[in-house]
């Protein structure tokens, strides 16, 4: 293990006992878990790398035992990490020895479909796709669509401001929720938003999505829902060059198409997925492009033929057009089942995750294959092309000597090539425990303090999900203090009127 | 008045610094278009941003802009327009309605974050700031989002500076997401509806597929004295529900053929195009029908947010009560109202209508004495209260940004 997480409290520790005995009256029934055994589950999330049994798993069921919980933890010096499914990639979910594992799974219910406002309120606990499937009998959907939404609960979503292959047109999670219920640290619950476009004051729904379970636990979530586009078509483009096809990307946009996904995948990645789901992917390109239009068949119809031309004039070599919903779905067959298929010409992979201006992508690519050489491990690259996002798995063996090690030192090189580019070090998987000690690659120790100043304010004294996404743990108060200089006029130069 | 013309972060740092020493609150100037919304603020000593005004870089193929936050709104746009793209949260010009000189910058603008009709489909001002740099009131130059549309490094604190009126920090550069403009855009109308009878066929037609990017209701009544694109469609009394489709040419035509049949039980559909529908918008856009040139210049004007299937029942019962007049956006999920003239603007009565019917009321137009005795922003339930003030103390634990321009129990 490189990445380090925050002491241990020994005396929380110490009274584990008298701990798990208060917080059973809180939770009755089978809400509390505290054998080695049972807790075996929650030891880690979707960044497997990484393990860590908790001091004890509660699963509370409504609002008020969350309240009630975290009330008991902020008087008692507890920590908190909050769970949805599990299946994050950055650790965020990683437990702590000293911490209560707060599984949010017991949240399932549906609780106000209402179509008229184009809204739907929910318990974090239900899945991504269930939302959708509840409302697909009006034609509605809920857009943000992560490739974990059979397993990722909105909850969790929210947390991660997740998004999915329809981002690029209909935004992430924050821009799809419409409210939510939070309790705070200290068992304070507090509502922000409704079915309304906007809450008043300050967009505290904003700051809350994407806190990877810093500033409050999600007890209620409240989404906007679409009505499903009349219909869908893809194309399947080859092209002999990556250069080729990232230019195609940035006409299509330039062009002013956005379409309702754009994924982009290299010829590792093809040959891994075409061997696994036999898709018809050409074998003999460098980067094949998958765009889907979506809309009215008129439409759709029409920026089929501007895509193509443009992919022409960019150089593509073989160009196919689905001319039926099953060949669509064959099209992202492969695409969707890339990351399996990786696993199949592997046996550990890590999958990486960083946002880069789309011009910068053939250069990207190229420093990639020069750091694949370098360490000695493959890399294959399925990647969200229309918004620059990443996602560059890197192959490794975890039982021969060194590699993972080499994996994380390689992961670190192409996420700090993401920021020198003028991108960013996560897309959609979040920093948590993963990225954390990147952060100054991208923020400097004023900005970060500044972000540690607004969890302060949702959570003094830091006993939230701490070891997440800031490399260094401050206290509130010394992160309070101003510093004045001097105090006279510091600028006689200044034009003043 | 002392007002200090800032060159650059730098100097936006120090004079932060140094009104933190000498507790002697700042003003955060734009341009001063907006400087009568919100609660009066408790200083004499102005910030003045206009002189930050370059351009950093525009790059039209990553859909992506970065300005000096006081560049001049007006400039930017014509910048966008070079290139056929736009800011498609349609952000209003509020010129005609405060009755103050057409100018502005963006800083002023994301501070704002005033979001027109496409709010409903590509999102507010919030959902367009990608990356910022800012002075806190700590008078610490920080840098908070990215260059890139997909980010989520960190928290994500752009959001929190949209709309907060420059109470939390000073913007000094801002990266935006820009979005080409549309091919077409076709408007269809429909006449004589009353405001329920308006607001169920924009729920119809929002809950269509035909991805609809404006949906307004004028009654007649507010119509009546109005120049311009909006009064020429208008006939005697008769009040206009407009719905807007935009796109390539092909489907926004088709989309509007689809969309009649789909509301024929509201009556047959008028359908206007391209240059004459944008100028319908952006009448709209910017609530022409209450402009301070109009008959109704001395009347206070509300921006209520509500949920968008109650907006016709909770409007109507507005206008009933107050005797004012109102006029509907978002599909009935904002509504702007005028009321005849008040000591307290009538904020009581109406917030209790607006509070039952889950939504909120930001008083836009108002004299100072009105905007002195009258929470301008909508109250806020105490913890939600509380924890916002937290977080702008997080911010600016002095209080030297923009004193109480939020809130009137900071004013003082
Ligand atoms: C195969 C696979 C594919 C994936 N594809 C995508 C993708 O396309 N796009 C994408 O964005 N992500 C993707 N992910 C990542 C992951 O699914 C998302 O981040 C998801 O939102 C996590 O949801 P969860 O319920 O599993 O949360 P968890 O993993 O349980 O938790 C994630 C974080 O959220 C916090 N959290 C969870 N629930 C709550 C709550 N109720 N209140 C407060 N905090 C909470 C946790 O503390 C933690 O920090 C993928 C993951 C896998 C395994
Ligand atoms: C031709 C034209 C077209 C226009 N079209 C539009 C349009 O479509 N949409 C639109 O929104 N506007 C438009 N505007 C401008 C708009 O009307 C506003 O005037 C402008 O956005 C507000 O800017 P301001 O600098 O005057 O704000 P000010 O009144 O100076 O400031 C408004 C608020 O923001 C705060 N503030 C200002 N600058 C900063 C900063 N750098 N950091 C932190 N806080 C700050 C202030 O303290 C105040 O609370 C247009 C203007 C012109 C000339």
């Amino acid at each position: 293990m490189t990445i380090m997480m925050p002491a241990k409290d020994e005396a929380v520790l110490a009274r584990r006992d008298a701990i798990i005995a208060a917080l059973r009256k809180l939770v009755p029934g089978e809400g509390v878990i505290s054998s080695a055994a049972e807790m075996l589950p929650y030891e880690s999330d979707g960044f497997t790398a990484y393990r860590q049994p908790p001091m004890v798993v509660v699963l509370p069921e409504t609002t008020a035992q969350v309240s009630t919980v975290l009330k008991y933890c902020h008087d008692n010096g507890i920590k908190v990490v909050p769970r949805g499914s599990g299946t994050s990639l950055s650790g965020g979910a990683l437990p702590l020895a000293d911490a209560v594992l707060l599984g949010m799974g017991k949240f399932k219910r549906v609780r106000e479909i209402d179509f008229d406002n184009r809204a739907v309120v929910v318990e974090p606990g239900v899945t991504n796709l269930a939302i959708s499937q509840g409302v697909a009998h009006a034609g509605f959907y809920y857009a943000p669509d992560p490739s974990s939404q059979i397993a990722c609960s909105i909850g969790g979503n929210v947390a991660e401001n997740s998004g999915g292959v329809h981002s690029l047109k209909y935004g992430m999670t924050t821009n799809n929720l419409l409210g939510c219920e939070i309790v705070l640290m200290n068992g304070e619950i507090i509502r922000i938003g409704g079915k309304k476009a906007e809450p008043s004051g300050y967009d505290l729904l904003g700051i809350i999505t994407g806190s990877e379970g810093l500033l409050g636990v999600v007890t209620e979530v409240t989404v906007r829902i679409l009505q499903k586009p009349e219909t869908a078509r893809a194309l399947m483009i080859g092209f002999a060059e990556v250069e080729a096809a990232g230019q195609c990307v940035a006409d299509v946009i330039g062009a002013g198409i956005i379409p309702g996904g754009m994924e982009m995948m290299d010829r590792p990645a093809i040959h891994a997925a075409e061997a696994f789901v036999h898709a018809g992917y050409p074998l003999d390109v460098d980067a094949l492009l998958i765009v889907e239009l979506d809309g009215p068949a008129v439409e759709v119809d029409e920026l089929i033929k501007r895509v193509e031309a443009i992919a022409l004039k960019c150089g593509s070599t073989t160009c196919q057009i689905s001319e039926s919903e099953q060949q669509r779905l064959l099209f992202w067959s492969g695409r969707k089942a890339a990351f399996p298929a990786v696993g199949r010409i592997s046996p550990d992979y890590l999958c990486m995750d960083g946002t880069i201006p789309r011009a910068a992508l053939p250069l990207v690519l190229r420093r990639m294959k020069e750091m694949s050489a370098k360490y000695g491990l493959g890399v294959a690259n399925v990647f969200h092309a229309g918004d620059g996002n990443l996602h560059p798995l890197i192959l490794y063996d975890a039982n021969k000597e060194d590699e993972m090690e080499k994996a994380e030192a390689f992961g670190a090189d192409i996420l700090r090539l993401c920021v020198e580019v003028g991108g960013v070090l996560t897309g959609e998987h979040g920093v948590g425990i993963e990225k954390r000690d990147l952060m100054p690659e991208m923020f400097n120790e004023i900005d970060l303090n500044q972000q540690q100043r607004i969890k302060c304010a949702f959570d003094a004294q830091g006993l939230l999900n701490p070891g997440k996404v800031f490399p260094t743990l401050h206290r509130c108060a010394e992160l309070g203090r101003v510093h004045v200089h001097g105090g006279k006029l510091a600028f006689p130069d200044l034009p003043r009127f | 008045m002392d007002t200090l013309k800032v060159r650059d972060a730098q100097d936006v740092e120090a004079a932060v610094r140094a009104a933190i020493a000498s507790e002697q609150p700042l003003e955060i100037l734009g341009h001063g278009s907006k400087r009568s919304i919100g609660q009066p603020v408790a200083t004499n000593a102005v910030l003045d941003l206009s002189a930050l005004n370059a351009v950093t870089s525009y790059e039209p193929n990553e859909l992506i802009l970065t300005v000096q936050a006081g560049a001049p709104f007006a400039d930017v746009l014509a910048l966008l327009d070079t290139k056929n793209q736009q800011f498609s949260f349609e952000p209003m010009n509020t010129s005609r309605l405060l009755g103050t000189p057409d100018v502005g910058t963006i800083g002023g603008a994301i501070s704002a974050g005033l979001a027109g009709p496409r709010r409903i489909q590509a999102g507010g001002a919030r959902d367009h700031l990608l990356g910022v740099h800012a002075v806190s009131g700590f008078g610490e130059s920080f840098k908070a989002g990215g260059r890139v549309v997909k980010n989520v490094t960190g928290y994500d604190v752009c959001k929190l500076i949209t709309g907060a009126w420059g109470t939390l920090a000073v913007m000094t550069e801002v990266t935006l997401k820009v979005m080409p403009r549309a091919e077409a855009e076709r408007t269809l109308i429909l006449r004589g509806l009353d405001d329920i009878a308006a607001n169920r066929a924009m729920t119809a037609a929002l809950g269509s597929p035909y991805d609809i990017s404006g949906a307004a209701h004028l009654p007649g009544s507010a119509l009546r004295t109005v120049q311009g694109p909006l009064g020429e469609i208008a006939a005697a009394d008769q009040s206009v529900t407009l719905i807007r489709l935009e796109g390539i040419t092909a489907s926004a035509s088709s989309r509007a053929a689809s969309l009649s049949k789909l509301l024929q039980s509201y009556g047959a559909a008028e359908i206007i195009e391209d240059s004459q529908s944008a100028a319908l918008w952006a009448d709209i856009r910017d609530v022409v029908p209450f402009a301070a040139s109009g008959p109704r210049a001395m009347w206070p004007v509300w921006r209520i947010v509500c949920p968008p299937a109650s907006g016709g029942k909770l409007g109507q019962e507005i206008a009933r009560r107050s005797q004012g007049e109102v006029v509907y956006d978002w599909g009935g999920g904002l509504i702007w109202a005028a009321l005849p003239p008040s000591a307290d603007a009538q904020a009581p009565q109406l917030r209790k209508l607006v509070d039952a019917a889950g939504g909120h009321a930001t008083l836009i137009r108002a004299p100072d004495d009105v905007r002195r005795v009258v929470d301008v922003f909508h109250p806020q339930a105490p913890g939600v209260a509380a924890l916002g003030e937290r977080v702008r103390k997080s911010f600016d634990p002095r209080n030297i940004l923009n004193r109480g321009r939020m809130s009137r129990s900071l004013s003082v």
